[in-house]
């Protein structure tokens, strides 16, 4: 931050407050000193002001008893003179000044420095001793004059009494302006010690006020950047007494719209969500526990989630409170919520996802060991609904899933799990329920999907294939309830689809060798175990081959060659058609420009390939036909697609515009053949909308046109329908010579059978070819093997 | 600096008088032996040690009279003959002003003992 940094009171304030206690001290100490040292002097001045004071007494004395002594009385003036001499010493130079017996005790006096009491000192002990002098003088009756006198002192009286009276007075009057010097010096002292101790006391009271402001000031400052800390933090901070709330901070406030105030006493308790209440008023109260998440409402009724933790500062007499810092976790909470919910929920249709109902069936599973109650579980595949998302695309997939997951919730009971396992599979578990109960649901669930599904601007036929199992109470497993209930589906789709199937032990065995038929295609396609076998198509009347139908035929190293109609369902359902169709072509059309490159077929021969209705209900079947046409080089006039009735009509039905690309084909010279002919819808309008070539009269009438006169009328009319149109008519499935005669006579063009030949391979078809530009007749099927 | 009238001193120090300078220590006075007459200003230069008085006394050729004491001029006895004094005063610098008539004047510390013991000087004003 830019400009003033905060400093807290631990250093900057310290400082200040430091230097001004030192101050302080200083001031005091020096006060102290002060007083002391004046105290001390000004006694050492009141033993020398008593020192000079008494020198005027004891001159006084000493010529009074010199005088006594002179007129013949008793009186000691040499002790009283000793005692004024050794006293003058001491006032000079300091030292012991003697006691005077009845009066004073001895007094013990510094060295004075003051120089005019020095020199008055000096002065008194001349005067002294020119008074003890002439004392003695006279005592002993020498002539006084001629004691010599050394205080300068021109005395002319020549009367020894009176020279000692005027001695006594210059002695007295000295000692008493020396004693009033010390005096005046020692008034002097006390004076400056007064103004010092004013000037010491004032710079005190000046240091305690400043001192007294750098505490307040520190304190509020630290007081105010706690305060801002506390404001304007995110975190909220909330005390509690025994009244209730006591303090909450500002972003309290913020974060509950409400003001500070509102919340003192019981106001921030009513904000707290009723369920927390009990466990925030524990807390408040006594400090447990000590890390708290609870719920507030705001006051725009928004519930916020707080996580606080909680210190018991009740013994603290700085808080005598509870302390919650708490923070607004809500986004975390919400995520957390939402991330749960992913978890557990699926995304496009809101119901439980295969983790939650793997979940719910361990719970049903406890729960059923332990009550012995039934339990049942519904697995709905939807029929067709690959074709939808391939053809209509995923919005409009999901769209259907979602209108079908609302329909299957209006079908469940209340306490069944409904649940969408992954792209088109939904589970239902039914806990407590028996046999009836749970098939009387599948069937509802089917009769859910009776009415199309509408999505914008079409109706969507959508079927489903249910597996049913059933747990009679007691122990079980899941993933075996699971994998049950999908072999019991995979046998509804099996059955034919738009069904429901209850699991039973066998179909685990039947069901087992289907997934394991997928396994080995799947291995089948990597290792290139698919050949292609091809069947001509005669003319009866030339006995030409006009063309070959390409078989698909596996070489299973473990079952041998397999024919279509084992494996074929297996690769519709599972998708592998796709893989196998592209291979099948690929290969046929190879084959044929190697026919072409010897010239063993005519130009108008053609080669025809089977499309299923998967294959032709995916988008941009033609760009793949004209893609594997031209790797393989081969003019499309030599190719034939085969597609069925059923399949033309439902891929166009789901909107794709198979027609487009079929007449996309054909305009390039692709021949189109409609296949299995009057199984159908046997529509002329399917017949002139698509452009079709050729169409082959099933075998279920061709077989039994011997013997059957509707079969015949069926062909006969079909062959009619087909002249009609334009188109020629194919009987396929002639073995014998009579339903070759009769279906010629019928109208068909073209024969396809065992009568001219089986599905073989290339090789022999080009040798059948070479045979036949010599032979056009026919042969016997088990001529040829 | 101190300026003390005495009596028929000069309140005024003013720039008039006329400066005459005494020097006094124990035990002596030294003055001019004449001084001006009229308003004169004294200015005392105690050296001490001790305290000292100027008492500028008219002398009538008459001994100063003593107190009972027999140590101190009776002041009070003189009357108006004294021309002016200076209180006892510590050493230093002093100053008194009076008007001295013509004639012969006496100039003691009156301090106990001072005037016997030699602090006596006699000027002529005028």
């Amino acid at each position: 931050m830019p400009g003033r940094s905060f400093e807290p009171f631990a250093t900057r304030g310290r400082r200040v407050v430091v230097a001004i206690l030192i101050t302080f001290a200083a001031v005091s100490v020096l006060s102290v000193v002060l007083s002391t040292s004046t105290t001390s002097r000004s006694k050492h001045r009141a033993a020398v002001i008593q020192v000079a004071a008494r020198q005027r007494t004891l001159a006084e004395r000493y010529v009074k008893e010199t005088l006594l002594v002179h007129a013949g009385g008793r009186a000691d003036p040499r002790t009283t003179g000793d005692t004024m001499l050794k006293s003058a010493d001491a006032l000079i130079d300091g030292g012991v000044a003697p006691s005077v017996e009845g009066d004073d005790d001895e007094m013990k006096i510094a060295r004075t420095t003051d120089p005019d009491f020095h020199a008055q000192a000096v002065q008194g002990r001349r005067l002294v001793h020119d008074l003890t002098g002439t004392g003695s003088a006279l005592l002993a009756d020498r002539d006084v004059t001629e004691v010599p006198l050394t205080a300068r002192e021109r005395i002319s009286a020549k009367d020894p009494v009176k020279r000692l009276q005027i001695l006594g007075a210059l002695t007295s009057n000295v000692s008493l302006n020396a004693a009033a010097n010390a005096a005046g010096t020692t008034d002097r002292n006390v004076n400056d010690l007064i103004r010092k101790q004013v000037i010491l006391g004032g710079a005190g009271l000046v240091a305690s006020l400043l001192l007294a402001w750098a505490l307040i000031a520190a304190t509020r400052r630290q007081t105010a950047h706690f305060r801002s800390l506390v404001s304007s933090s995110t975190d909220l901070v909330l005390v509690f007494g025994e009244e209730g709330c006591r303090y909450a901070s500002d972003s309290v406030a913020r974060t509950l719209g409400r003001e500070s105030a509102e919340l003192h006493g019981r106001g921030f308790e009513e904000c707290v969500h009723p369920d927390d209440r009990e466990a925030v008023r524990m807390a408040t109260g006594r400090g447990v526990p000590h890390r708290l998440p609870f719920r507030v409402q705001n006051r725009f009724d928004e519930w916020r989630h707080l996580e606080a933790h909680v210190t018991d500062l009740r013994d603290d007499r700085h808080v005598s409170g509870v302390v919650l810092n708490a923070r607004d976790v809500t986004e975390r909470v919400e995520l957390e919520e939402q991330l749960t919910k992913q978890a557990f929920e699926d995304s496009l249709t809101g119901l439980a996802n295969r983790a939650l109902f793997r979940d719910r069936v361990d719970q049903a599973l406890v729960r059923s060991e332990r009550s012995r109650a039934p339990l049942a579980m519904l697995l709905l595949d939807l029929d067709g609904f690959k074709q939808v998302n391939d053809t209509l695309g995923h919005d409009a997939g999901d769209r259907m899933l979602e209108e079908l997951a609302r329909r299957f919730e209006g079908v469940k009971r209340a306490g069944d799990t409904l649940a969408r396992l992954g792209g088109d599979e939904f589970a239902m578990l039914l806990e407590g329920t028996g046999e009836s109960q749970a098939i009387a649901l599948a069937e509802r669930l089917l009769e859910s999907l009776v009415e199309p599904v509408t999505i914008p601007g079409r109706e969507l036929p959508i079927g489903a294939s249910i597996g049913v199992v059933l747990h009679h109470g007691g122990p079980g497993v899941s993933e075996e309830l699971i994998r049950h209930a999908d072999l019991a589906m995979y046998a509804a789709k099996e059955g034919g689809r738009g069904r429901y199937m209850v699991f039973h032990p066998d179909m685990a065995r039947e069901l087992g060798e289907a997934v394991g038929l997928e396994r080995e295609l799947r291995e089948a396609l990597k290792e290139g175990e698919f050949g292609v076998h091809y069947q001509p198509e005669i003319n009866p009347a030339s006995g030409q081959i006009v063309g070959v139908e390409a078989l698909a035929r596996w070489h299973s190293p473990s079952r041998g060659l397999v024919m279509p109609d084992d494996f074929i369902p297996i690769a519709e359902s599972s998708g592998l058609i796709h893989e196998i169709g592209s291979e099948v072509l690929r290969r046929a059309c190879e084959q044929t420009v190697l026919w072409i490159r010897d010239g063993v077929v005519e130009p108008d021969f053609v080669t025809w390939v089977n499309l299923s209705g998967r294959q032709l209900s995916t988008h941009g079947i033609a760009k793949r036909v004209q893609k594997v046409l031209a790797e393989a080089g081969l003019d499309p006039h030599f190719l034939g697609l085969e597609v069925t009735e059923t399949s033309m009509v439902g891929a166009d039905m789901l909107g794709h515009n198979v027609r487009a690309e079929l007449e996309e084909l054909h305009d390039q010279g692709v021949r189109i053949a409609v296949d299995d002919f009057g199984t159908g819808f046997s529509s002329m309008e399917h017949l002139r909308r698509f452009p079709v070539d050729l169409i082959k009269v099933d075998r279920s009438f061709t077989q039994t046109v011997e013997h059957d006169t509707r079969d015949a009328a069926i062909t006969a009319h079909l062959a009619s329908l087909a002249h009609a149109l334009g188109l020629q008519a194919v009987a396929e499935g002639i073995e014998t010579h009579g339903q070759l005669e009769l279906v010629q006579e019928l109208g068909c063009d073209l024969v396809q059978g065992y009568l001219y030949a089986r599905p073989m391979a290339a090789g022999d078809i080009t040798r059948m070819l070479l045979e036949r530009e010599h032979e056009h007749q026919p042969q016997s099927s088990e001529l040829i093997g | 600096m101190l300026a003390i009238s005495g009596c028929g001193s000069s309140a005024d120090s003013g720039h008039s008088n006329k400066e005459v300078e005494v020097w006094v220590k124990d035990f002596h006075i030294k003055a001019p032996k004449h001084v001006p007459a009229g308003d004169v200003t004294f200015e005392m230069y105690n050296r001490g040690p001790d305290h000292h008085e100027l008492i500028v006394i008219r002398d009538d050729g008459r001994r100063l009279p003593l107190r009972g004491d027999d140590l101190t001029v009776d002041e009070d006895g003189l009357g108006p003959a004294v021309a002016g004094a200076l209180e006892p005063e510590p050493p230093g610098e002093h100053l008194v002003s009076m008007r001295l008539k013509r004639g012969d004047y006496w100039l003691i510390c009156n301090m106990a003992g001072h005037y016997m013991g030699g602090m006596r000087t006699r000027v002529v004003a005028g």
